[in-house]
């Protein structure tokens, strides 16, 4: 199937993050938003975004123009009435998934195919909300999704064939290879990375080691990109604690059970990258050296 | 014989509809019935850009989904009863494609039939960003022009005959055998073309000449023909090897690639991106990736714009003197390409200071060259210099006749 036009509800960084990628591979995007305000600053973002890819010489000024083109942000949802698909990306709360599946249900002709991109949430229990399960799936993008290879597919349970093979095309279509996922909490990714999280939180918790040294330890002893303590600031703190929450709530198994030091920190705001503290303290989206003291 | 000649991009095709024959080529007088180009494909606004004969441009927005749409399109406006070329798309008796990397396979055009076509395939490894769209147009086309033989011409063929001591880098022998790793040269249906029209003016067969021909465009390169073989050439395994060009560094140290990755912390995406479309002229100057704007801030005393234009010529002049070297001589110098045809300035530039190694330019022919073929060395001048307009379509619709209207011939 050819993607012409393809919907996204929510223009937070996964959103547009999604839009970003869709648009360079020659897509053309809406993006519904609540509020005026909050498309001009998506819109801002996401220059933001592409101005940083620029500094990075990862595209050209032309490029960008034309990737801002094909991407319109606005708060009419009749702008997604004629997409070939719709993504919902909004917060990774039960209720704005099923708010937002539900309006796209009514919203879009009856066959297309309406993604949630979500990291743990229950696909079979949002998609009830559509009024036509069998046409919702769950995409997992993976963050920043111009970069990532990888997005993983999640069948509800009554998601169609067919609903399949179009997010499998549309995840070729990006360039990314889809990893095909029956629906469990936590599918794989968010599963086998939440306990490794956790565990470093734990260490640094129990005054083992500087955060600083955990991170470099992990990273450069198992070559990752970046240390656990740094993703988790990065993806946001809050966030991490969703996920494990939801997790132990599913599965009720202790190593999911966040570590203490994790609620704390969001409890005093620091949410890491976005607050400008958690783990670490963060300048500019840049880590700016140590926040935690060694406990002893 | 109509001839259409296709050269198909990533979201582009650019055609030509040639009237052409073993009659006409014998007698140089091919025809060129229309041109144009399908642009922005995949998008709700793709626009065609159309010209019948020498009749101005006309341009139309539409939406063109993929290449299929773009060649079916082609052959309604070709056809189109009152601006059209052609009454019947029948008419268009055979197809020239295009085709950017032929690897060591394909050493001269060819009737593409499934074997060749897996054959490009085969190539895609080697040219990522231009065999896959050259193939996706090929196949739109032989999908839509079934009936008719459709013919690839290759930018790397003409230069399957430089010799292995020019061609293989100095790297362990097995990434040669494992990933053909090797220099191919590219623009040869270009060098190819105005060595065969050097003939006419200087009065003798390229048999029996030695040239250096300097395809000078946005990707520039330069090739020496020794007796009507090339030899070497200055793009290498990709066309980002060699000369300085729009935005490509050329040339490199490749130390310098891991160096930059870690300095500036770029991924290979980006680091790919910088060297083909940051770097050159454009990184360099900061102005642009087009000659005649640098030029134009250079004259109002641009620094960058200076040096840009100054480490293009001496590239250029470094490799006409290591081509000599290489050819042990020279007949003629030939200036082709958008920079070449169009920069009298840039010619003398390069030129400047070779009078010692018998190259003389004479400055008003120089100035008064442009649109047509000249020669623009003094009288005295030992190498011979030329300004030569490349033709590339009529080339690949002269190849399509050679090999699908029958009876020997070889010109061209």
């Amino acid at each position: 199937m050819e993607f012409r036009k393809i919907g996204i509800v929510g223009g937070g960084s996964m959103g547009r993050s999604i839009a970003e990628k869709l648009a360079s591979s020659g897509i053309e995007v809406a993006v519904l938003e609540l509020s005026a305000e909050q498309a001009a600053a998506s819109r801002a973002a996401l220059e933001a975004a592409l101005d940083a890819e620029l500094a990075k010489w990862g595209l050209t000024v032309s490029e960008k123009k034309v990737l801002l083109s094909r991407v319109k942000f606005g708060t009419d949802r009749a702008a997604l009435a004629d997409a070939d698909l719709a993504i919902e990306s909004v917060n990774e709360n039960l209720a704005a998934k099923t708010a937002v599946v539900r309006m796209l249900g009514e919203l879009l002709p009856a066959e297309r195919v309406i993604i949630t991109n979500t990291s743990t949430l229950s696909i079979t229990e949002i998609a009830a909300a559509s009024g036509r399960p069998a046409h919702v799936i769950g995409m997992h993008f993976m963050y920043p999704v111009p970069k990532s290879p990888i997005v993983e597919v999640v069948r509800g349970r009554e998601t169609s064939d067919a609903t399949l093979a179009v997010a499998r095309g549309l995840a070729e279509a990006l360039g990314k290879s889809p990893i095909e996922v029956f629906e469990y909490p936590g599918y794989v990714v968010t599963r086998a990375m939440i306990p490794f999280l956790n565990e470093a939180m734990h260490i640094v918790m129990e005054g083992v080691a500087t955060a600083e040294d955990i991170d470099r330890a992990l990273a450069l002893g198992y070559d990752f990109k970046m240390g656990p303590l740094e993703y988790s600031d990065r993806v946001g703190l809050d966030k991490v604690l969703g996920w494990m929450e939801h997790l132990f709530r599913e599965l009720g198994e202790l190593k999911y059970r966040p570590a203490p030091l994790l609620r704390q920190l969001v409890r005093a705001g620091h949410l890491g990258r976005k607050s400008g503290r958690g783990f670490f303290l963060w300048k500019h989206g840049e880590r700016a050296g140590s926040a935690m003291r060694v406990a002893r | 014989m109509r001839v259409l000649v296709l050269n198909c991009g990533s979201s582009s095709v650019k055609y030509q509809l040639v009237e052409t024959s073993r009659e006409r080529i014998a007698r140089a007088d091919d025809l060129v019935l229309a041109r144009g180009a399908v642009e922005r494909i995949g998008s709700g606004s793709a626009v065609h850009t159309f010209q019948r004969g020498a009749e101005p441009k006309s341009t139309e927005t539409k939406e063109i989904l993929e290449h299929r749409g773009a060649v079916a399109e082609i052959l309604r406006r070709l056809a189109d009863p009152e601006l059209g070329v052609v009454r019947d798309p029948s008419e268009i008796a055979a197809v020239g494609h295009r085709v950017v990397h032929g690897g060591e396979r394909f050493s001269a055009s060819v009737v593409i039939d499934s074997d060749v076509e897996r054959g490009i395939e085969d190539c895609v490894e080697l040219a990522p960003l231009h065999n896959p769209h050259n193939l996706r147009g090929l196949r739109a086309a032989r999908a839509v022009l079934g009936g008719v033989p459709h013919v690839a011409v290759f930018d790397t063929a003409f230069h399957q005959t430089v010799p292995p001591y020019a061609y293989m880098y100095g790297l362990p022998y097995a990434l040669y055998k494992r990933h053909a790793i090797r220099r191919y040269g590219f623009h040869g249906t270009s060098h190819r073309y105005v060595a065969w029209r050097s003939e006419a003016l200087l009065g003798r067969p390229r048999e029996q000449t030695k040239l250096i021909t300097c395809h000078l465009g946005a990707g520039a390169s330069v090739c020496a023909i020794d007796h009507g073989r090339s030899i070497d050439t200055s793009m290498g395994f990709t066309p980002l090897e060699g000369l300085l060009m729009g935005t490509r560094s050329g040339d490199l140290d490749p130390s310098l690639v891991f160096h930059i990755l870690h300095a500036e912390d770029l991924d290979e995406y980006q680091l790919t991106a910088m060297l083909n479309k940051h770097s050159g002229l454009y990184g360099l100057s900061g102005v642009s990736g087009d000659m005649r704007e640098i030029l134009a801030e250079e004259a109002k005393g641009h620094e960058r714009a200076k040096l840009a234009v100054d480490t293009f010529c001496y590239r250029l002049r470094k490799y006409i003197g290591s081509y000599m070297a290489a050819l042990g001589g020279l007949d003629a110098l030939i200036f082709t390409g958008g920079i070449g045809e169009n920069s009298a300035v840039i010619r003398q530039r390069t030129l400047a200071g070779l009078e010692g190694l018998g190259i003389e330019l004479d400055a008003a022919a120089n100035e008064a060259a442009g649109r047509g073929e000249a020669r623009i060395s003094t009288p005295g001048s030992r190498h011979a210099v030329l300004v030569i307009p490349t033709n590339e379509e009529l080339l690949i619709a002269r190849d399509t006749v050679r090999l699908v209207e029958p009876a020997a011939s070889h010109a061209g």
